[in-house]
């Protein structure tokens, strides 16, 4: 395909058009993509996936703006996917990242790209596994993922990257009781942000408390999870950010965890494709065969019972 | 014996209910600031009264009634229109010929570039040199701009805020170089910084240097110039971009008390100052809703200052400029603006403004010509000289209903008003960016009510005129004065001695790390000839530029079209779009250059995400190849450019350029929409613009072409 030498020539209308691709719902569309995908990841690049995720609002896009404009001095070449929830009950999205990443969206070496979340997946949209592959192969040094955290997502989102990095806010620190466990296990990098003017008292006692929750929940095995402290604003805290995400790249890779993880990865996506395209089969094989209104019928004349109908249902259905 | 008790009142209502076939109850009617007006209204309606006093006089407290005692009876108000275009040269002859035909007072309109601190010179504002005002690099076009215009004598108002210091400095130091002496100098600088980063977008630095530096402006003025007014504080602008009257009202309120704050802070005494801070307010279609809104502005303000502890009077009245509203103003149709513009300007009138603006009626084709500026500058000489209303002081003062109206503004503007203090004021609100998402939110409605036919506009919605006239359009060739310009600056730079600019620049970013006032280097800075871009650049040095956050309002539009036949058309195309295509159509709506018009934009982004689009939105002030690297990264299907500051025939084929560039085989449509005069529709067209929109456009419309122009585009591949 003329695509894939594109792509990996770094051309940014291909990189983009390879995108669409994999976020297509069309099944043509698909197909292309599941080839295309096959033939990158023989090649793959270099890339160190990171992800970015937080509650709303709590400066991810600043933070990323700031953060990614020091990168890119480096001369670190930067991929972002911003998944951006802002999709409504119509279905239709404002994609206003960009407002907020006005210096890098500029740097030739930036690509940005915006994915309205359509509520798949809890807040991750279908096709950003398969987007960062595309970067990966098109030579970026970093892929940015952006996502809301709410609940679930940060499950999947953590399984799209090598780092996982959680962004809190100043104050955030009387939710640990509820996210405790979850999120030491998640997340590799803890990052309070706006750490900054009248917030900076309280941006100190959150990663106190981050940090005296981490250790309690510290595993034995386990490396100390950072804390850092950062104004994505006043862009300060950021060389540590880097320094600490070089040192767990590297300890991984040391240690084997880096690729361990890639594979575990793996096993998490094809178990999902596997239960996705599972489900997808079930729901149209339910809805050709009109059951489920068949046998409620039932159920409400007191014909037979409701376990009775499910189990009738589902042999029938898996028939 | 009140009214509703008596026969008389019972027998009305039963007569109007029999006229009307509806109950009373039922037959108010709601303005856009949520307020019910009743069909009638009597002495019952003045009571219960929190902050309009029934008996008080003009020029008494609470100053409801007027500023003065004897108002127009013994002057009229001011005619001052704004304006300014291009060269200082082209500007000066202007200003010159509208003061020989009885206008009174000069208001200079600045280009964009200039605003935002830049010089003609930057690459950044290519399209931009005195297309929307008049360019202002150095001293020297200040001179020029005042050739043969006494200082002294003249009355200048200058609406600057970004760079507001360099350009006062060039205004002290044109007055010093005619000869005449700062503390001589009158007129106001409009200084007011906080409706930029909520309505008008020509802020310069964040927040809270650019509030020291107003502060340091009225410190500066308080000692030196005592004819001069330090601030204007505006809710014009925030009509303009979409605010009801309460929110006018209310958020310019807000912004005085923070200013007062500032100047406060700096130690000044509240009455060193307060006597030279004046107001501007817009004046809409709403006629009595607009008087009601003068009295009401005066009467919180005597309470605000009076609680602020100011001792001297004249600390405690509101005087105020207004212009009537552009947006009122079509496209379509132009001559009915005339018609608009003089009910905007007798409700200014009957509200007791100080000076005022009248539109022109070209006003939303392009900036005035000679004739349509003269009839604009008639309107007023008329109602000045031909229909007795300077006679009498606030005539409306009485009317039941006038009365009420003020009274209900203001409550309703004082609970706003006491939220935002209760939340810490109105940088901090303004920084959170709620004002402009209200303004915004309130903005989509309204749009919502014209396109949905609920809301009458003439000539546009109803009663269109099927042979449209066609109007002459002043055309402004920007690369001739951009040439001028530069070589004008290229001049200056080689006669100038360089280093000691370099020094004073060098101090002058140094005093910007300290408490200094800096309209004192900058002054310096400005006799050395350093140029207004070079005296931004020494001060963003220190302070950063200020990029905005942009928020969106969503669910708005979608609204008011519950059910509504067409907007279900265009989301069942969205859907099927879709299905076809595996994405919904998704276009990237853009803002190019320096015009900071983000209005018509900011609520066709909105609209066409409620009808299912998914829309990418650009940030302000991008160069076409900013937005040619966002458009393919997404992907995007169309390229919708809103442009209003006449960058167009500059800005349009800059970005078809960039766009083939990036990728020659780029398939993205572009369209434009905003004030685009129909003589450039053929000149976009040749350069492959797809669709053009102008203002008055039907968003539903425009949505449902642009998704059929990108399935044409489409299935042409
Ligand atoms: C409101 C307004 C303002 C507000 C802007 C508030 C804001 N945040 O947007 C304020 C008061 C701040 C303002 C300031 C200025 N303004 Co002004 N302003 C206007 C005004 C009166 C209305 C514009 C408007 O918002 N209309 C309502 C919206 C909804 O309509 P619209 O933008 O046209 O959009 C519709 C269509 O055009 C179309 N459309 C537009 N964009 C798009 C995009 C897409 C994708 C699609 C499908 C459709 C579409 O659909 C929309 C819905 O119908 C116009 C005159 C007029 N009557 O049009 C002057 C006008 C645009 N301003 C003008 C000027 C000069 C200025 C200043 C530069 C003056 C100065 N020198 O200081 C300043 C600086 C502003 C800046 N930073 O750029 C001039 C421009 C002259 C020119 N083009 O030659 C105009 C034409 C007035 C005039 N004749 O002098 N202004
Ligand atoms: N004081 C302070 N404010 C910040 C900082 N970073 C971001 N903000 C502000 O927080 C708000 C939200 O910032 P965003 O970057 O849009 O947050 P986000 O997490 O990407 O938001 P969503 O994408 O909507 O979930 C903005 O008003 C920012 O100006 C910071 O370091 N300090
Ligand atoms: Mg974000």
């Amino acid at each position: 395909m003329e695509l894939i030498e594109n792509i990996q020539k770094g051309e940014r209308a291909a990189i983009a058009k390879a995108i669409t691709l994999v976020e297509s719902s069309k099944d043509s569309d698909q197909q292309i993509s599941r080839q295309l995908i096959s033939e990158l990841i023989k090649k793959p690049g270099k890339s160190i996936r990171i992800g970015f995720s937080g509650p709303p609002g709590v400066g991810k896009s600043t933070f990323i703006e700031s953060f990614g404009s020091y990168l890119v001095t480096q001369n670190y070449k930067l991929g972002i996917l911003a998944i951006d929830p802002s999709s409504q009950i119509t279905g239709g999205s404002i994609l206003g990242d960009k407002t907020r990443m006005v210096e890098i969206s500029k740097n030739p070496n930036t690509f940005i790209r915006s994915t309205p979340s359509k509520g798949a997946l809890g807040g991750i949209s279908m096709g950003t596994r398969e987007a960062s592959i595309i970067l990966d192969a098109a030579g970026y040094d970093f892929i940015f993922i952006e996502t809301v955290g709410v609940g679930q997502s940060e499950i999947v989102a953590s399984n799209l990257v090598d780092i996982f990095t959680l962004i809190v806010g100043p104050g955030s620190g009387d939710e640990l009781q509820g996210i405790k466990k979850g999120i030491t296990e998640y997340a590799d990098i803890f990052i309070v942000n706006k750490n900054d003017g009248e917030l900076k008292i309280e941006a100190s006692k959150t990663a106190a408390d981050y940090k005296s929750a981490l250790s309690y929940y510290k595993k034995l095995d386990e490396l100390e999870k950072q804390v850092l402290l950062v104004s994505a604003i006043e862009q300060t805290g950021m060389e540590d950010v880097i320094k600490t995400i070089n040192q767990i790249v590297d300890q991984n890779k040391q240690k084997g965890i880096f690729e361990e993880r890639r594979a575990d990865q793996l096993e998490f996506w094809i178990e999902e494709e596997v239960k996705n395209i599972i489900a997808s089969d079930i729901t149209k094989r339910l809805s050709s065969k009109g059951n489920i209104s068949k046998y409620s019928e039932k159920v409400m004349k007191n014909e037979m019972s409701m376990y009775e109908a499910v189990e009738t249902i589902t042999k029938d259905t898996l028939k | 014996m009140t009214n509703k008790s008596n026969n008389g009142f019972n027998n009305w209502q039963k007569s109007f209910e029999k006229e009307t076939k509806k109950n009373l109850s039922d037959a108010k009617s709601e303005t856009d600031e949520g307020i019910d007006i009743k069909p009638v209204y009597t002495k019952d309606d003045l009571e219960n009264f929190a902050f309009v006093e029934n008996n008080s006089l003009p020029g008494q407290w609470p100053y409801t009634r007027g500023p003065k005692a004897s108002m127009y009876t013994n002057r009229p108000w001011t005619i001052r229109q704004y304006a300014g275009f291009s060269t200082a040269e082209e500007s000066n002859e202007f200003y010159k010929k509208n003061l020989e035909s009885g206008q009174k007072g000069l208001s200079v309109a600045f280009d964009l570039p200039t605003h935002r601190g830049y010089d003609s010179d930057d690459d950044l504002v290519m399209g931009d040199v005195g297309k929307a005002g008049v360019a202002i690099d150095t001293v020297e076009d200040m001179k020029i701009l005042f050739n043969n215009i006494p200082l002294e004598q003249m009355s200048v108002s200058m609406t600057m805020n970004g760079a507001v210091l360099p350009v006062l400095a060039s205004f002290i130091v044109a007055g010093e170089e005619q000869g005449v002496d700062r503390s001589l100098l009158s007129g106001t600088i409009q200084n007011d910084i906080l409706k930029e980063f909520m309505v008008r977008n020509t802020y310069i630095y964040p927040p809270e240097p650019s509030m020291k530096i107003v502060a340091d402006i009225i410190e500066f003025t308080s000692k030196e110039m005592p004819k001069f007014n330090s601030i204007s504080i505006s809710g014009y602008h925030m009509q303009e971009a979409g605010a009801d009257n309460v929110l006018e009202l209310a958020y310019t309120l807000a912004d005085g008390m923070e200013y007062v704050r500032a100047a406060m802070s700096k130690g000044l005494d509240v009455d060193d100052f307060a006597p030279r801070l004046s107001f501007f307010f817009a004046i809409g279609t709403d006629f009595f809703m607009e008087i009601a809104k003068l009295r009401a502005a005066r009467t919180l303000w005597a309470k605000i200052m009076k609680d602020f502890g100011a001792k001297n009077e004249r600390s405690l009245i509101l005087r105020t400029h207004c212009q009537t509203s552009g947006v009122s103003l079509t496209e379509k149709d132009p001559y009915n603006n005339i018609i608009r513009t003089s009910y905007e300007a007798l409700s200014a009138i009957l509200g007791g403004t100080q000076s005022l603006h009248t539109n022109s009626f070209d006003e939303a084709i392009a900036l005035p010509t000679d004739e349509s500026a003269r009839i604009a500058r008639n309107t007023q000489l008329i109602l000045q000289n031909e229909t007795g209303v300077t006679k009498t002081v606030d005539p409306l003062a009485g009317s039941y209903f006038v009365e009420n109206l003020t009274e209900e503004l203001s409550k309703k503007a004082w609970d706003i008003i006491t939220e935002i203090e209760e939340l810490g004021g109105m940088t901090k609100a303004v920084k959170a960016g709620v004002p402009k998402l209200k303004i915004e939110e309130s903005a989509t409605k309204k749009q919502a009510k014209v396109d949905s036919g609920s809301r009458v506009v003439v000539g546009v919605n109803k009663y269109k005129n099927p042979k449209e006239p066609s109007v002459d359009v002043r055309v402004i060739d920007n690369n001739r004065v951009r040439d001028d310009q530069i070589k004008k600056i290229k001049a200056i730079k080689k006669s100038r001695d360089t280093t000691a600019v370099e020094k004073v620049l060098a101090n002058l970013t140094n005093a910007a790390k300290d408490e200094t006032n800096l309209l004192v280097p900058c002054i310096e800075a400005i006799r050395l000839r350093a140029t207004v871009g070079e005296v931004s650049k020494a001060l963003e040095q220190v302070y950063g530029r200020h990029f905005a956050k942009s928020l969106s309002v969503s669910g708005v539009y979608g609204k008011q079209f519950e059910g509504d036949k067409d907007f279900m058309k265009v989301e069942k195309k969205v859907i099927d779009f879709e299905n076809a295509n595996g994405r919904r159509p998704r276009v990237l709506v853009v803002k190019i250059g320096q015009d900071g018009h983000d209005r018509g934009a900011k609520i066709v982004a909105t609209s066409f995400a409620d009808m299912g689009f998914d829309v990418d939105m650009g940030p302000l002030f991008q160069t076409p190849k900013d937005v040619a690297k966002d458009a393919i990264e997404n992907d995007v299907h169309a390229i919708g450019v809103s442009t209003l500051a006449a960058g167009h025939k500059t800005l349009v084929p800059e970005l078809m350029k960039a766009l083939s560039n990036i990728d020659p085989k780029s398939k993205i449509i572009v369209f434009v929409g905003g004030i685009i005069p129909e003589q450039d529709y053929e000149f976009l067209y040749k350069n492959n613009v797809s669709a053009i929109f102008g203002p008055g456009s039907n968003i539903i419309e425009c949505a449902e072409k642009v998704i059929d122009l990108i399935s044409d585009n489409l299935s042409k591949e």
